[in-house]
């Protein structure tokens, strides 16, 4: 069990993070220089906070009341560095053995042995960090680290050191072996919702110093609790609405001319609301469909990506981004009508942007 | 032709040695301190190791007199107690040596330490070992470029001082007087022969430890 709750002056803004955690892999998602990297490095003790408390399996790290601060050599915390950190003047045998150095000679040299064949460094361990590649590398670092049996286990975005062909098949590997040979806490941060989202199981957004609550990444993807964690995890159609009907199941809101029906959420909204929906939840259906939310559309731009397209659209006055598919012809415009999935989209309450 | 003394060769290569050792046993530590601190006591230490880079020799000569000299609580609490004298002894030649050269091993190794990359030092850390083994397994290994570069300079400067040697050790042929003063000697007396030998002598140390620095970069960028 992990208990973070910090506060520390950064200049230009206060971090202020306070989570817990029992198990599992946590992404701290946010844009650059918002404290994410800082939360990491404040729980590995690489800087003592200005207040709060933190706590690893019930072990105090640092405490402001009781004037606790726990060096890190004494915390147990694993840490795989955006840029490894690998010794440059060791080889991978000598890196991988640095953490150990209090066992017997015999044990350490069984130990990192073992390591190397877990890591997949067979044959590697006289060449020095810089003869190795981006992923071989990481695996060095993986490897040093976790041979110290760590409590709790920090990376700090591992994979943006990489070229972007290399990365995913890194990624898969990076998770396989963690979940192959580590069963403690991960904190992985990313700015990327991508990444976080296939590694980990829960994701806390950090925005300026502050965070939002921890939340299961399906949750936090279906159901964003506020405008921030929308935009940072990738929604980009917001309306501006307010409600003019409501049925046992479906509220009926208006934006502008564009009127749509949407699933009632599970906590009632109410007042000033904005709703989103994702660009790859919009649909083109043909013009004779019979469902609801069905709408005609006039075509704006069309922007070709490398795995699908993106349509921007104007549906009665509102700009959408409709994400579609490479092999999705749309031929004449007028042919189709665009589809809103009334399940699909969420409410968000207006100026819900502060904490909690 | 007179026989060549060799008595100031010796005793200047005795004096370099035993003043870059000291420097580096002393200075090491400081330019640790002075990479990994800030505030004022920091920057009141630097400038002041910086110093004797910029007296001249003669002044920081002075100083030394000042302060260590027989007049002074230091040189009168050695002699009286401990029956050492500084001044115009073998020791104080050490001492205005080292505190002439001990700069440069400082600035040139502080400069290595500032280079090493944080994380190295904090992955260490998370890895279990204090700041004392840190110190010997990463920070040095990594920066022994800079180390060794600066001690060479150390050994060169206090190889070449002139005056502030003079002004704490004298002039006494076969006591204080270090190569520079024995060409000095040498010159003043019209002896020509001994002046070109030794400025041949001390031409060739300077040639032969700038060629060993080169033949070890070269092999560093090979390896």
């Amino acid at each position: 069990m992990l208990e973070v709750s910090i506060e520390h002056n950064l200049g230009s803004f206060n971090l202020d993070v306070s989570f817990s955690l029992n198990k599992g892999v946590l992404g701290l998602l946010g844009s650059s220089g918002c404290g994410k990297s800082m939360t990491l490095k404040t729980i590995a003790g690489f800087f003592a906070p200005d207040n709060g408390e933190i706590k690893l399996n019930g072990e105090i790290f640092y405490s402001s009341k009781q004037k606790i601060n726990l060096p890190s050599r004494k915390r147990k915390i694993g840490y795989v560095f955006q840029n490894y950190a690998l010794f440059p003047h060791m080889t991978v045998y000598k890196n991988i053995d640095y953490g150990i150095k209090h066992l017997k000679k015999d044990e350490r040299y069984k130990k990192v042995n073992e390591m190397i064949t877990r890591m997949q460094l067979e044959g590697l361990s006289n060449h020095y960090p810089s003869q190795l590649s981006g992923g071989q590398q990481q695996r060095t670092a993986l490897a040093r680290t976790l041979i110290a049996e760590p409590d709790l286990l920090l990376l700090d975005e591992p994979f943006s050191a990489l070229d972007a062909h290399v990365k995913q098949l890194l990624e898969i590997e990076l998770i396989e072996l963690i979940k192959n040979s580590y069963n403690g806490i991960v904190l992985l941060v990313t700015h990327d919702i991508e990444e976080a989202y296939r590694i980990c199981d829960q994701i806390m957004i950090i925005e300026k110093g502050m965070n939002y609550p921890v939340m299961g990444k399906k949750d936090l993807i279906c159901h964003p609790p506020n405008l921030t964690a929308a935009m940072i995890t990738g929604c980009k159609n917001f309306l501006d609405v307010t409600l003019i009907d409501e049925s046992d199941e479906n509220l009926r809101l208006q934006s502008g001319r564009l009127i749509f029906d949407a699933v009632k959420p599970v906590q009632p909204v109410d007042g000033m609301m904005t709703a989103g929906i994702r660009a790859h939840h919009l649909s083109f259906v043909p013009k004779d469909s019979v469902n609801d939310n069905n709408y005609a559309v006039e075509v704006v731009e069309v922007i070709e990506g490398v795995y699908s397209n993106t349509i921007i659209v104007n549906c009665s006055g509102c700009v959408l981004r409709v994400e579609t598919s490479k092999t999705f012809d749309f031929g004449m415009p007028e042919e189709w009508l665009l589809h809103i999935p009334a399940k699909r989209v969420f409410l968000i309450k207006r100026d819900q942007r502060d904490k909690h | 032709m007179d026989s060549i003394n060799l008595f100031p060769l010796y005793l200047s290569l005795a004096v370099s040695l035993c003043s870059t050792l000291i420097s580096l046993v002393i200075g090491l530590p400081i330019a640790y301190f002075l990479s990994c601190k800030r505030g004022r006591v920091v920057n009141f230490l630097d400038t002041l190791t910086s110093l004797p880079i910029v007296l001249p020799p003669t002044v920081l000569g002075y100083y030394l007199l000042v302060l260590l000299g027989r007049q002074s609580p230091v040189g009168q609490f050695l002699e009286n107690s401990l029956g050492i004298m500084l001044v115009f002894t073998p020791v104080g030649v050490v001492i205005a040596a080292t505190i002439v050269s001990i700069p440069y091993l400082i600035k040139s190794s502080k400069t290595a330490f500032l280079e090493i990359n944080e994380d190295y030092l904090n992955a260490a850390r998370l890895l279990g070992r204090n700041e004392f083994n840190i110190f010997l397994t990463i920070i040095i290994p990594i920066s022994w470029r800079g180390i060794v570069a600066g001690l060479t300079m150390c050994f060169m400067r206090a190889l070449g001082d002139f005056g502030t040697t003079l002004m704490i050790g004298g002039n006494i042929p076969g006591q204080t007087s270090t190569m520079p003063i024995a060409i000095y000697n040498a010159l003043q007396a019209g002896n020509k022969d001994m002046a070109n030998m030794l400025v041949l002598i001390m031409t060739g140390i300077a040639v032969m430890v700038l060629f060993i620095i080169n033949s070890m970069e070269q092999k560093v960028k090979r390896g």
